[in-house]
């Protein structure tokens, strides 16, 4: 199972998809797309905290995935 | 330091301990001379107004400065006041997980009162009023849940020194990815995050923050990530106070 993590008002919205359904990785990739192309930044989170890698591109091996919105200056 | 300690917490206690004391920042601590029968005294003042006094021996001011290398007032106030800070949101965590086991109705008020106390805390002296005025209207009217569920998320997320850092201080350190640079990201949502050097002084403020309004919880995750795996962009969009 992997997890994609959206940021959002409510905390967070969390997807669920199944690795080996084909139909349910494709819609995690298509919800990849449209949110990195909406300026979130797409992290493959470390376990148990450690510093995570930035996904570049749909990885449908990453167990969780945070998606960031994009940063500002305050 | 022990003793200081016990003086700033009695303090705050007594602060906390009476109505809507949860919801008072720290504003400033001063040293008082004694007038001839009376002892040297501590005073903490809160923002509306409210003070508590602590009377001070000499031996242990001095204790605490030859602890902390400090031999002037501007300096030792200055380092009162940040030692004051981060036992009152030492505190202030404790009166929530308190609280919070308890699990009385009128927790969800409680947590705006100790968010309303914390932002006010983290307030630095080139703090704009309207940040704040900004920061209230879109983060304190958040739901309970939200911010819920956003600190659930910064706190899965942290290692475990951080988050012993987290549970003790109010406060955790990363490591920028690119540069190795010590930051240290504070309980908020702005102005929260601090460059330090090699001996874990303050070298800069940061203020960067996803867009969105996000829940305080989700903030502190997002600059944690952020500074870890994708530093130099945080950075080229961060405003550094110095």
């Amino acid at each position: 199972m992997g997890v994609q993590i959206v940021m959002d008002r409510s905390g967070d919205t969390r997807h669920e998809f199944d690795t080996a359904d084909v139909k349910a990785v494709a819609l995690a990739e298509q919800r990849f797309r449209e949110l990195t192309g909406k300026g979130f930044r797409a992290v493959a989170l470390g376990k148990d905290g450690s510093p995570g890698k930035l996904m570049r591109d749909f990885d449908p091996t990453v167990e969780q995935s945070l998606f960031i919105p994009q940063l500002q200056g305050g | 330091m022990a003793h200081m300690e016990d003086i700033l917490r009695a303090l705050l206690r007594r602060a906390l301990s009476e109505q809507g004391g949860e919801a008072r920042a720290l504003t400033g601590i001063t040293i008082e001379s004694g007038r001839r029968r009376l002892e040297p005294r501590l005073c903490a003042e809160f923002s509306d107004g409210y003070r508590a006094w602590h009377s001070l021996r000499p031996s242990v001011c001095f204790a605490f400065c030859e602890r902390h290398g400090v031999w002037d007032i501007a300096a030792l106030r200055g380092l009162l006041l940040q030692e004051t800070r981060r036992i009152h949101a030492q505190m202030l965590r404790e009166l929530r997980a308190e609280r919070e086991t308890q699990r009385r109705p009128w927790f969800a008020a409680l947590v705006r009162r100790l968010r309303n106390s914390f932002s006010r805390e983290r307030r630095y002296g080139r703090h704009l009023p309207a940040m704040e005025a900004a920061f209230r209207r879109h983060f304190l009217e958040e739901s309970s849940e939200a911010w819920e569920r956003g600190l659930q998320l910064l706190e899965a997320n942290l290692s475990p020194e951080q988050r012993q850092q987290y549970d003790a201080s109010g406060y955790f350190d990363v490591t920028g990815g690119t540069s190795g640079k010590r930051y240290r990201i504070r309980q908020g949502s702005s102005m929260n995050i601090e460059q330090l050097d090699k001996k874990g002084r303050r070298v800069c403020t940061l203020c960067f923050m996803p867009a969105g309004r996000l829940v305080t919880g989700d903030v502190m995750l997002a600059q944690k990530v952020a500074l870890e795996v994708f530093e130099r962009e945080a950075l080229k969009v961060a405003n550094k106070f110095y």
